[in-house]
């Protein structure tokens, strides 16, 4: 009995809140194979870019030594690299086999760079309302974008320098020294990129805060997705979501979702409180 | 709610956990460097009570050009020194107060010399024995490498991790006189070799082990490219690192299959310049610049939106 009271008074706040589902299980375990090699690269890796100090020389032999550290980043580089085959692989199979739709939506546009304008504007207290998002926002294609420039950039160059004798007989001679230009900023981009600002906005942005689960769940509440997303919902406007979710439930229609004064600045300045 | 605390309480037991183990092995760690491998103190042979005037620090002489010249041994220095079993008069002949004082740097290296012939041999033929042997001062020679505070009565055995010729410390030995710009600069040294040998992996590796064991210390430092004792001008033909041939047999030593295409992607301990490694200096202000206006354009992007929301929570006045 008290088990059931517990949840139900858990649900309370959300209730018969129905959820959206955003990502697939392999969207899902994407995302978490390319974190946790990501936090193993950047633990091991760091250090040996700030070798000075005396943190690094601490953390490295807490691990055991530099042979430890650099057995474990190559384990978790080709967990990341063997990550971003399944994605294209994934990608490649749903739309040429599946028949699903491209995913055209990810590909940077014009609109983006309006929608950041406009967001700008909405921050800086220049405009009342903020922009709204399709399927992804322009900070989310920019999160997917950098991996994809970001995944040659730092396999290529890790490949060089892990192999440097080898290739050293097909490359110019300038190529081990630029991979290791290459890998060392581009990581320390990538960290702080990824725990500045990708960090903020899934999880300490005001109105996310203290976390975005969807990632992890594939759920996201329907007010949420009414806010973060409201022109995707509105053009599936016969939403065929994937039948295998068992909590789905009847959706009630959809209330005002592109009135673009009364969504984004009521909502958000609530759940900012 | 009550995940919430679970979560939390298991996080803050791991914690704990984390900082008890760093902190012991600190503790140990410590232990090691303070009681060493010996921890019966030791004293220095002195049959002849040589430190009951020597041990004075007020003891001096005068040398012939008038110079004040000190005449203390620290007796501490020479209870952990290699030589303490070895007794005053040894070096110092039996008749010490006829010797003429002060020894110069080639008469100091010749009386080690006296013992240890083969390395004198060779220091003599190296470039820093070379200039000795012209008189030149500033070279370095025996004591300057294998006594912390460059004094014939500490020396330091190698194998003992506070020596100076201790793999892990030989790059800072050698940066005493070689990361000293003024001093390198009047033999036209302008490379910064300390500091691009501690940018580079070898430098990193050998930094980022501070309690690795000799064994496990097996990265290149210094000595390993330039030769220790024999040590000779890198233009000189016979240094192992002159001209890409040579370096690519030295690289070779560790890296099986090193040839001459890998040993010339080496830098030269020199910075990337558009005349030197020209791909590389751009690739650097390149990077530099992508990483400094992505992280930046994304840091504002936060601080913006933080703004507003901070500004939309300001105390009304109605």
């Amino acid at each position: 009995m008290a088990v059931t009271a517990k949840v139900q008074s858990r649900a309370a706040p959300q209730e018969q809140e129905e959820n959206v589902v955003r990502f697939d299980i392999h969207q899902r375990l994407q995302h978490i194979l390319m974190m946790s090699s990501f936090i193993v690269l950047a633990a091991t890796g760091l250090p040996l870019k700030f070798s000075e100090s005396g943190i690094s020389q601490w953390w490295i032999s807490f691990w055991g030594g530099i042979e430890s550290t650099r057995f474990a980043h190559r384990i978790a580089a080709f967990v990341m690299v063997g990550d971003c085959v399944y994605h294209v692989l994934y990608l490649a199979y749903t739309t040429a086999i599946l028949k699903r739709p491209f995913p055209f939506q990810m590909l940077p546009s014009p609109q983006d760079v309006q929608n950041l304008y406009q967001d700008l504007r909405y921050y800086l207290g220049l405009s009342r309302t903020q922009a709204q998002y399709g399927r992804f926002n322009y900070r989310e294609k920019f999160d997917y974008w950098a991996i994809f420039w970001g995944m040659p950039i730092m396999a290529g160059s890790g490949f060089i320098l892990m192999y440097p004798v080898l290739v050293s007989e097909f490359l110019p001679n300038w190529a081990i020294p630029v991979a290791l230009v290459a890998h060392s900023d581009e990581a320390v981009l990538a960290v702080s990129w990824i725990f500045i600002v990708h960090i903020f906005f899934a999880h300490l942005a005001p109105g996310v805060f203290p976390m975005n689960k969807s990632i992890f769940t594939g759920k996201v509440p329907r007010h949420r997705y009414m806010e973060e997303h409201p022109l995707e919902l509105a053009q599936t406007s016969a939403p065929a979501k994937e039948p295998e979710m068992p909590e789905q439930v009847p959706r009630p229609a959809l209330p005002q979702a592109t009135d673009p004064n009364v969504v984004p600045t009521d909502a958000k300045g609530q759940s900012a409180l | 709610m009550r995940a919430w605390i679970v979560a939390l309480g298991i996080t803050a037991v791991l914690l704990a956990a984390f900082v008890l183990v760093a902190v012991t092995r600190q503790k140990a760690h410590a232990l090691d460097q303070v009681n060493g491998p010996t921890t019966q103190p030791a004293y220095a042979l002195d049959q002849n009570d040589c430190l009951h005037c020597h041990g004075a620090l007020e003891l001096t002489t005068r040398a012939s050009s008038g110079a004040e010249v000190s005449l203390y041994v620290n007796k501490e220095g020479l209870d952990a020194s290699a030589h303490r079993y070895v007794d005053c008069v040894s070096c110092h002949t039996t008749k010490p107060h006829d010797v003429p004082t002060p020894l110069s740097k080639l008469s100091l290296a010749a009386r080690c010399g006296t013992c240890h012939q083969y390395e004198y041999k060779l220091h003599l033929q190296s470039v820093h024995g070379q200039q000795l042997l012209q008189g030149n001062e500033d070279v370095a020679t025996c004591v300057d490498c294998h006594s912390p505070q460059v004094n014939p009565h500490s020396i330091v055995r190698v194998l003992e991790s506070n020596a100076p010729a201790y793999k892990q410390n030989i790059s800072q030995t050698c940066g005493r006189c070689h990361n000293n710009e003024p001093l390198m600069a009047r033999y036209g040294i302008l490379e910064k070799v300390y500091e691009s040998y501690m940018r580079s992996f070898h430098g990193k590796a050998m930094k980022l082990s501070p309690t690795a064991n000799i064994t496990q210390l097996n990265k290149a430092t210094c000595t390993n490219c330039h030769g220790t004792h024999d040590i000779k001008d890198p233009t000189d033909p016979t240094s192992p690192v002159a001209g890409v041939e040579n370096l690519a047999r030295t690289c070779e030593q560790c890296h099986p299959g090193a040839g001459v295409q890998f040993a010339s992607s080496f830098l030269g301990h020199k910075e990337a310049t558009p005349e030197n490694f020209p791909m590389v200096h751009y690739a650097e202000r390149f990077f530099a610049l992508l990483t400094a206006s992505v992280v930046a354009l994304g840091v504002s992007l936060v601080l913006v939106e933080t703004g507003k929301w901070a500004f939309n929570r300001r105390p009304k006045e109605e």
